[in-house]
């Protein structure tokens, strides 16, 4: 029994740094606020390398090999390549936001905004690590309800109130939801462990489905939709991203994505080398693709018709990132689908799993990016909130300019960035499926690329081509500022070197 | 014995290349006026490693050469090229950057070295290090200073990686690349509208040579299956048998690419314009290293064009009429720097009469592409010299170049003239200097032709052309030389103060002069070049190497000539050259207008195409405009129509997503149900 504690206890060993290290967060915060209620000026500096730190220790952590355990396969956590790549991402964007959230908020409120932050993080891994039904729901909340309280702390006047109020709201919904479908999933299979649920599933022939289990697919998968913020449950998005700080916006517009497609993904298949490059081949996932094909062209073309239309800079990236989440679906449908095996095809086939989290994280540093630079380069005299304000930036502050080129051509998906790559193998995977499905995924996916180009360069105009209405130099928010150039680095450095990420992604399910 | 490694192959462009980065990135805020530093820096790398890799190639005699352990440790591979030939010759390839995200997405840039890369490489990082260090004096206290380095650093990157490649698509990427560098450095006082206009003509006029080489290397891909050298050329015999036409037709292509790039006719007609650049570009690119790169591509392709006499003839044939009209055109040009433009087409025009002798015999073969490579050799480095005089003189003369409104230059510049002396020397072809020995080589080759190959009489007319434009080319170097350094003292008002360069200058010329002088005694009679360059994988093996004493003493005597005409002309009787213009009026006409070739463009090219540009803006303007306009409209018109649902109403959202979650719902039952 104690065994089996340490052991599991190894194998979450950086989540529990970061819990660890947010606790302290919580529970030295309170005690730095004098008198007056403020906290002495300067200390959100000493909290941002804190959690530096706790991400540092925790992607050392993580890098340690884990002990095998015997009996994995009921235990409540599982270490697989998938939660390797996972911590990855969650840990270098954590490191991103954390720099972004430097400076938003204030003083007094530091410890606990990065706490949440650190939270947020380790729930986000824990998914990926959940074996079992129950730990997958708390890793999910573990997400959803340090995000309110992120929220409401990074911004607390009207609009900030009624953003987080919203988020609320609804998120709670669709966490109902998902707990719904888990009730009926039990309910069936009579077990909450997921590798014994998939394995009673992987014998059912179709037609021997209980209907109650589509009810059960039907309900997780939109509840699960909310946070990938597919339509038609992404209302909220163009709201909150406007109505919040802008380190919430960023926070919003990629942890709960990572958080959705980790659970749909463990929930609708079990990558495993066995199930080649796709995760069908069991009667659950694999009419789940019809639902999953839906949300897919709906969530790309509502997103992108929308942002053509957006003046605010916030909700044009709230619809650009409903945009990116509908070019996620594209991967999974092909994913869970079963393929046309055909000789030329199969030849330079790219599976869709791998596509979906290259590109997911790909996505993540692009889009954090962009977000970091309007944090660092927006200050209360001069804010940077419509795609007026971008006007002649070329002039105002070059390197910002040229660093939000670099992200919003990785966004269009353009070389020499990554988000060329990752659009190119969505839609390798999405061609060389062989079905009719994978075919309109693909063409969909073309044609919206190239209206998502449309607002994208139409950014990069504004700052290169149209003069600034007040010439004088821009400000720069040194640690959201280092973001930035992080993220267009990497943005980068990923297309001319994409074999290190890729390689890692092809062992994930093969 | 020294070992080549992949990291030291890969220093030589990728030393110029970081230069070129840290500048671009670094120069305009930090390094200003010493943003010279890094690329000599670079470059005296670069030139270390080639000439450290050239040693490892003449270390190499042929025993060692089957003595492949050492090699192959090092990711060496000998390649026999022909089977019938069981002697490998040294092939150094190394891996390079491998760019793949799938298995069917893969994308390699090797580089590979063999003797005339090797040659090549040496040749490009020496005259660069050179002209480096002379424009650090040059451009001092210019505007661009960190910009001009940057490009140069740049340039030097491409150009090696052109001659590094190992398949036509990487050398297509690189010599874009060196055009693009090119077209920014002609520009580089885009102030002045001649320049731009300038860069624009080189840009425009290279793409027409590009279009052609495209097309020979799709035509390669769709004949070979395969455009990397070695592969091509393994491949010749079976496509042979198959299907032989297609040789002339490839190799035609090709050299369309190389007429642009190495200005002949009747694509020269940028170079000449592109003086408009700064002096030590003119020396560097548009006179040593980027126009020689068709010439290097014609001679890495002999193992094609032997395969199609037509195509030889062709470019034996545009050489010559290249060679004898920029001749004559110098004749008459008062720029310096522009006569200087029109020996460097004059003598690309050389390099190919000798590269499409290669057709006459399968013996003759290596000997004609030696002969043109060896001439293409010392050329870089008396061309280079001879530029750089003149830029010294421009340089000294407060930017003014015209010949006719300064002379007499001997006492205020000794050390240019007596280093531009010398490189005239070497480019009028005087016996002992390195000129002489290339230009004889060409010549012999081209008499070669006129002995045996079926196309005596051909032959015999280009050898013919060879000798006029030889004496053409003694006459108007020291035209040049006597007008600008000889006769009585005069300077134009712009000199305020005539001097001799500074040393940073004047080193450089010293250096090449050298060069100049004794490189063709040292490897052109004792056989050094040929026989290493014998060695490449682009050439057969063994060929003949005739000499003939009585061409030689012909050259000898052509030179001669013209010298002592140029003395004569400009120095005895100065009246002379002046009762010629008026006495030959049309004819010095026809030379100082160029022949009216950019009149003949603008009629028939540049105006057609205006025309059809109008017409092309007018269907685009109110057909294709309207259209796309109307097509561009329909994704925000849906827009606008979805946009009232998304009201901040959260009981709203919260309906629609159970809306959604109930569509979803029936489609699944309804599949569930069949």
């Amino acid at each position: 029994m104690f065994g089996h504690l340490t052991s599991a206890f190894n194998q979450i060993l950086p989540e529990i740094i970061l819990l660890a290290a947010a606790c302290v967060n919580l529970a030295v915060g309170p005690f730095l606020i004098g008198d007056s209620g403020q906290a002495a000026s300067g200390i959100r500096h000493r909290w941002g390398v804190w959690s530096l730190l706790a991400l540092l220790l925790a992607g050392w952590c993580s890098l340690m090999p884990t002990p095998v355990i015997e009996a994995t396969q009921l235990a409540p956590f599982q270490v697989n390549t998938l939660v390797w790549f996972v911590r990855l991402i969650t840990l270098t964007t954590g490191t991103v936001l954390v720099l972004t959230n430097w400076n938003q908020t204030s003083d007094s409120d530091a410890a606990e905004s990065q706490a949440c932050l650190l939270f947020i993080l380790a729930g986000a891994n824990l998914i990926a690590l959940a074996n079992d039904l129950v730990v997958l729901f708390l890793a999910l909340e573990l997400v959803s309800i340090p995000t309110y309280l992120f929220l409401y702390v990074a911004r607390r006047d009207r609009s900030g109130q009624e953003a987080t109020l919203k988020y609320f709201l609804l998120s709670v919904f669709s966490s109902a939801l998902v707990l719904y479908g888990f009730s009926f999933l039990y309910g069936v299979a009579g077990t909450t462990n997921l590798t014994a649920l998939h394995r009673v599933f992987q014998n059912y022939e179709f037609s021997a489905i209980p209907a109650m289990l589509l009810v059960s697919i039907v309900t997780i998968v939109s509840g699960l939709a909310f946070r990938i913020t597919a339509v038609p449950f992404h209302f909220y998005a163009p709201d909150v991203f406007q109505g919040t700080a802008t380190s919430a916006a960023a926070l919003l517009s990629f942890i709960p994505k990572v958080a959705g497609f980790i659970a749909l993904i463990r929930i609708l298949g079990q990558p495993s080398v066995e199930a080649a490059t796709h995760l069908g081949y069991w009667s659950l996932a694999a009419k789940s693709g019809d639902v999953l094909f839906l949300l897919a062209i709906a969530t790309m073309f509502v997103g992108n018709l929308l942002a053509l239309l957006q003046k605010n800079l916030r909700r044009l990236l709230a619809y650009s990132s409903i945009a990116h989440a509908g070019y996620m679906l594209v991967g999974l449908s092909v994913a869970v689908s079963v393929p046309q095996i055909n000789d030329d095809a199969s030849a330079g086939s790219v599976g869709g799993l791998p596509a979906l989290l290259f590109y997911l994280g790909i996505y993540g540093i692009t889009t954090l990016g962009v977000f970091a630079l309007i944090a660092s380069l927006s200050c209360p005299e001069r804010p940077l909130e419509t795609s007026d304000d971008l006007a002649g930036l070329s002039k105002t502050h070059p390197a910002g300019a040229f660093l939000a080129a670099v992200l919003l051509f990785g966004l269009t998906g353009l070389p020499p960035t990554a988000g060329f790559l990752g659009k190119l193998t969505l839609f390798l995977s999405a061609w060389n499926h062989g079905t009719d499905l994978g075919r309109r995924l693909a063409i969909c996916l073309a044609i919206n690329a190239a209206i998502a180009a449309w607002y994208y360069l139409r950014l990069i105009g504004a700052m290169y081509l149209q003069p600034s209405r007040n010439d004088t130099r821009r400000t720069t928010g040194v640690p959201a500022f280092v973001g930035v150039s992080l993220c267009a680095v990497a943005s980068i450095a990923l297309f001319f070197a994409p074999d290190w990420l890729w390689q890692a992604l092809q062992r994930v399910g093969g | 014995m020294s070992e080549l490694t992949p990291a030291l192959l890969w220093l030589i462009p990728g030393a110029p290349l970081i230069a070129s980065v840290f500048i671009a990135c670094f120069g305009k805020a930090l390094l200003r006026g010493r943003s010279h530093v890094p690329c000599v820096a670079a470059l005296a790398v670069s030139t270390a490693c080639a000439g450290f890799m050239m040693l490892t190639f003449l270390a190499m005699p042929s025993s060692l050469k089957q003595d492949t352990s050492l090699l192959n440790r090092e990711q060496i591979q000998d390649l026999p090229v022909e089977a019938e030939q069981q002697e490998p010759k040294p092939l150094a390839t190394t891996p390079g950057y491998d760019w793949s995200v799938t298995e069917n997405l893969r994308v390699r840039l090797d580089l590979q070295v063999d003797s005339m890369t090797a040659l090549m490489l040496c040749t490009i990082t020496l005259v660069s290090l050179l002209v480096s260090i002379y424009a650090s004096g040059y451009m001092h206290g210019d505007p661009g200073y960190p910009r001009f380095f940057a490009a140069f650093a740049l340039f030097v990157f491409s150009m090696c990686m052109l001659v590094l490649a190992d398949n036509y698509l990487t050398m297509f990427v690189f010599w874009e690349g060196v055009g693009l560098c090119s077209y920014l450095l002609i520009g580089f006082w885009f102030q002045k509208p001649s320049a731009a206009a300038a860069a624009r003509k080189a840009f425009v006029v290279n793409r027409i040579g590009d279009f052609g080489f495209i097309l020979g290397i799709f035509l390669i891909w769709k004949t070979f299956d395969t455009v990397k050298f070695s592969e091509v050329f393994d491949r010749i015999p079976s496509v042979l048998e198959t299907n032989p036409e297609v040789f002339t037709t490839i190799c035609l292509l090709l050299f369309l690419g190389a007429m642009g790039k190495s200005a002949q006719f009747p694509l020269h007609v940028w170079l000449p314009d592109a003086m408009e650049g700064p002096t030590p570009v003119s020396a560097l690119i548009h006179a040593a290293t980027m126009v020689t790169a068709g010439v290097y591509m014609v001679a890495r392709s002999t193992p094609l064009f032997v395969m199609s006499p037509v195509a030889q003839m062709v470019v034996t044939g545009i050489g010559a009429i290249t060679a004898l009209l920029a001749a004559l055109t110098a004749l008459t040009q008062y720029d310096l720097k522009r006569v200087l433009a029109y020996s460097t087409v004059s003598q690309l025009g050389f390099m190919f009469m000798a590269l499409g002798a290669a057709c006459v015999s399968p013996k003759l073969t290596t000997f004609a592409v030696t002969a043109a490579m060896f001439h293409l050799f010392t050329h870089a480095f008396f061309k280079a010299l001879l530029f750089l005089g003149a830029g010294s003189v421009m340089h000294s003369m407060g930017d003014v170049i015209d010949m006719r409104r300064f002379s007499g230059l001997r006492h205020v510049m000794p050390h240019t003239r007596i280093t531009f002396l010398f490189g005239s020397l070497a480019l009028a072809g005087c016996p002992l200097l390195s000129g002489f020995w290339s230009k004889d080589e060409i010549l012999v080759a081209l008499f070669e032709g006129t002995k045996a190959g079926g196309h005596e009489t051909f032959f015999m007319a280009i050898l013919v052309v060879a000798v006029v434009t030889a004496f053409l080319t003694a006459f108007y170097s020291f035209r040049a030389y006597n007008m600008t350094f000889l006769g009585e003292e005069r300077f134009p008002e712009e000199a305020h103060h005539p001097h001799e360069s500074s040393p940073t200058m004047t080193l450089p010329l010293f250096i090449l002069a050298g060069f100049s002088v004794v490189i063709g005694l040292f490897l052109g009679p004792t056989g050094v070049y040929a026989r290493q360059l014998a060695q490449s994988t682009s050439l057969p093996e063994h060929g003949d190497h005739p000499h003939s004493v009585p061409l030689m003493a012909l050259s000898a005597a052509i030179f001669a000539a013209g010298y002592g005409l140029a003395r004569w002309m400009y120095v005895k009787a100065p009246g002379v050259p002046a009762k010629l213009e008026s006495g030959l009026k049309p004819l010095h006409r026809l030379s100082l207008n160029k022949f009216y070739l950019d009149e003949l463009f603008t009629y028939l090219l540049v105006i057609p195409v205006k025309v059809l540009a109008l017409v092309c803006t007018l269907f685009d303007k109110y057909l294709i405009d309207g259209l796309l306009n109307f097509v561009g409209s329909i994704p925000s018109m849906i827009g606008r129509i979805v946009r009232p649902m998304q009201n901040g109403l959260v009981s709203n959202y919260a309906w629609v997503m159970l809306l959604g979650l109930v569509l979803f719902l029936i489609q699944m039952l309804r599949a569930f149900a069949g």
